[in-house]
């Protein structure tokens, strides 16, 4: 193939020029895998029109219905297709209408079946909330036999979360890694972690890209200072905007939650953060059973899926009951402030009004609510 | 006729005017920034009906009011094992330092400022061995002992009484409860050793190879 008659560009990192031209990427040498000879003679546009019927076909012109039911097949496979689905629809129905099975596996399919066709948890009246939250209990019980709390509290009115961090108390003892790690429930396999301790090195700045967030010596280590990210629960959250499903959102006392239900996994919001502050689960989270935290919210802490976005709530299940969340709680150098930006008289707006405060990359108007200081 | 295109007039005239008065505020981005939403909502802040009370579970706590400040800290003097002093200290501090009498107190190593800067007595009273004494001879009480610090550490006294220098105890709603000095720092050597960090995430290391 040559190079003049590329439809795209590569970078041909390390790769050699190929010399022979009966040969191409597959391999063969005679008979041709469909582009060896027949591109050279190709027009620009008749590339276009086949390449574009080859990627999407008859997408083009038929509609989503259509698609699914106007495809030519022959009639054993259809039958197979139907068979097949029909037995799904019918093994739902049959569990949860049968006299046969047990009350347990009806009450099982049943719940089942209304989360799986629940609304968006942002959309939901208290009733609806209160309802998918006992189901989700429930749910639990049935299945493991142990009992959990979870609650589905709203925002709190005259409440706006906000978060301070001293960059020259923090040691870098990572005491709230873990305290967070046992609180949210999150994957011990992947050992995902919301929160990063950053250790810098003193006179370069904020320098994340000499930081190291992951040492093992100890700390706090000479000429070196240590800063903490999460998420910022940002006032004007990037990350919202850019869920194609509205699965992720800021609540009315600041909190940017997300609906571990409705969320699709595309990890846009992931990419649109400029902290660094969402995780994906890559692999079904597990917990041993006696390291869960059976104290939980619907937004926060309860059990995720395969699949689906998390990030810090600023353990909603804590904060919106008046406790600190489990790295404030965690941290034994107070380098850590949390309370609420509304009221005049509280720790925060202490700091906010009387240190110099700032926050990370404060120019992309995201608005975060997580303010640095120094003694 | 003429009198309903008038009302229509004013129809449309207050229509216009409540649109462009509706229109400046109550779209989402109201604010310029979060400190102009933050004053701007906090003007007629009533309080929550948040408590954090429950969480300061069983540590007994006494209020104090410094400047502006009122908050609670942690009761000291009951967890003084050897208090009251005097229980022992019947005697005055010299004759109890004669050789015949049992060695108290030998595990206490002064490692705080320096010997031209501070002694036993800087802080202890030798005449009243259940009170502490301020640098010009104040009795100050065990349990208000940051009033002690403070005569040296005001920039520090001034961010703890703020809430930017120490830990909360409880939770983030009121009432306050904030740890006090010798909570955290040992009076005697009141600066912490290094230690090995709690957490090391060895499945980054292999995702980073």
């Amino acid at each position: 193939m040559s190079n003049n008659n590329k439809k795209w560009f590569s970078l041909n990192l390390g790769r050699k020029e190929k010399t022979s031209s009966g040969s191409c990427s597959c391999g063969k040498t005679s008979g041709g895998c469909g582009s060896s000879s027949d591109s050279h003679h190709m027009t620009d546009e008749a590339f276009n029109e086949a390449a574009i019927h080859a990627s999407i076909g008859e997408e083009r012109t038929k509609d989503g219905f259509e698609q699914v039911f106007d495809v030519k097949m022959d009639r054993r496979s259809a039958f197979k297709k139907l068979t097949a689905s029909l037995l799904i629809g019918a093994g739902a129905v049959s569990t949860s209408c049968s006299v046969i099975s047990g009350d347990e596996s009806k009450e099982k399919a049943q719940i089942d079946w209304e989360e799986q066709f629940k609304g968006n948890y942002k959309l939901m009246t208290d009733k609806e909330k209160e309802g998918t939250v006992d189901r989700l209990v429930r749910s639990y019980q049935l299945r493991t036999g142990k009992n959990i709390s979870m609650s589905s509290k709203n925002a709190e009115e005259d409440v706006l979360f906000g978060y301070a961090f001293n960059i020259s108390k923090c040691q870098g003892y990572m005491d709230c890694v873990n305290a967070c790690v046992e609180e949210n429930n999150q994957d011990r396999n992947s050992q995902m972690q919301y929160i990063r301790i950053h250790e810098m090195k003193d006179g370069k700045g904020f320098n994340f890209n000499e930081a190291d967030d992951n040492y093992y010596h100890e700390v706090p280590a000479e000429g070196h200072f240590y800063m903490g990210t999460q998420c910022f629960h940002c006032d004007n959250p990037p990350c919202v905007e850019v869920c194609p499903v509205q699965a992720t959102w800021r609540e009315d006392d600041g909190l940017v939650v997300v609906d571990y239900d409705w969320c699709v996994g595309c990890r846009y919001c992931m990419a649109a953060c400029p902290y660094d502050g969402r995780r994906f689960n890559w692999s079904k989270p597990e917990v041993p059973e006696a390291e869960i935290n059976h104290n939980q919210h619907y937004l926060g802490n309860r059990m995720r899926k395969k699949g689906v976005m998390e990030k810090c709530t600023f353990c909603v299940q804590r904060s919106r009951a008046g406790k600190n969340p489990a790295c404030v709680e965690a941290c034994p150098t107070g380098a850590r402030i949390f309370g609420n930006l509304l009221d005049p008289d509280s720790t925060i707006r202490w700091v906010l009004e009387n240190k110099k405060v700032f926050r990370l990359k404060e120019d992309l108007g995201t608005e975060p609510k997580f303010w640095y200081f120094m003694d | 006729m003429k009198n309903n295109i008038n009302v229509m007039n004013k129809i449309v005239c207050f229509s216009f005017f409540l649109v462009a008065f509706f229109s400046c505020k109550h779209h989402e981005n109201e604010y310029h920034s979060i400190t102009d939403k933050i004053e701007a909502e906090s003007k007629d802040y009533h309080g929550t009906s948040i408590s954090s009370e429950a969480y300061i579970g069983e540590i007994q706590t006494i209020e104090i009011t410094e400047g502006d400040h009122t908050f609670l800290i942690p009761e000291r003097k009951s967890q003084i094992k050897s208090y009251a002093c005097t229980e022992c200290h019947s005697k005055p501090l010299s004759q109890m330092k004669s050789k015949d009498l049992k060695k108290a107190h030998w595990d206490i190593k002064m490692d705080h400022a320096n010997a031209n800067t501070m002694n036993c007595v800087t802080c202890h009273n030798p005449d009243n061995m259940d009170d502490l004494k301020s640098l010009t001879g104040n009795e100050i009480d065990f349990n208000t002992s940051y009033n002690l610090c403070n005569q040296c550490h005001t920039k520090q006294f001034e961010d703890w009484k703020g809430g930017a220098h120490g830990k909360r105890i409880g939770g983030w709603a009121p009432p306050r409860a904030s740890m006090t000095c010798v909570n955290c720092h040992d009076p005697h050597k009141p600066h912490f050793e290094s230690r090995w960090p709690a957490s090391f995430n060895t499945q980054k290391v292999k995702e980073r190879e």
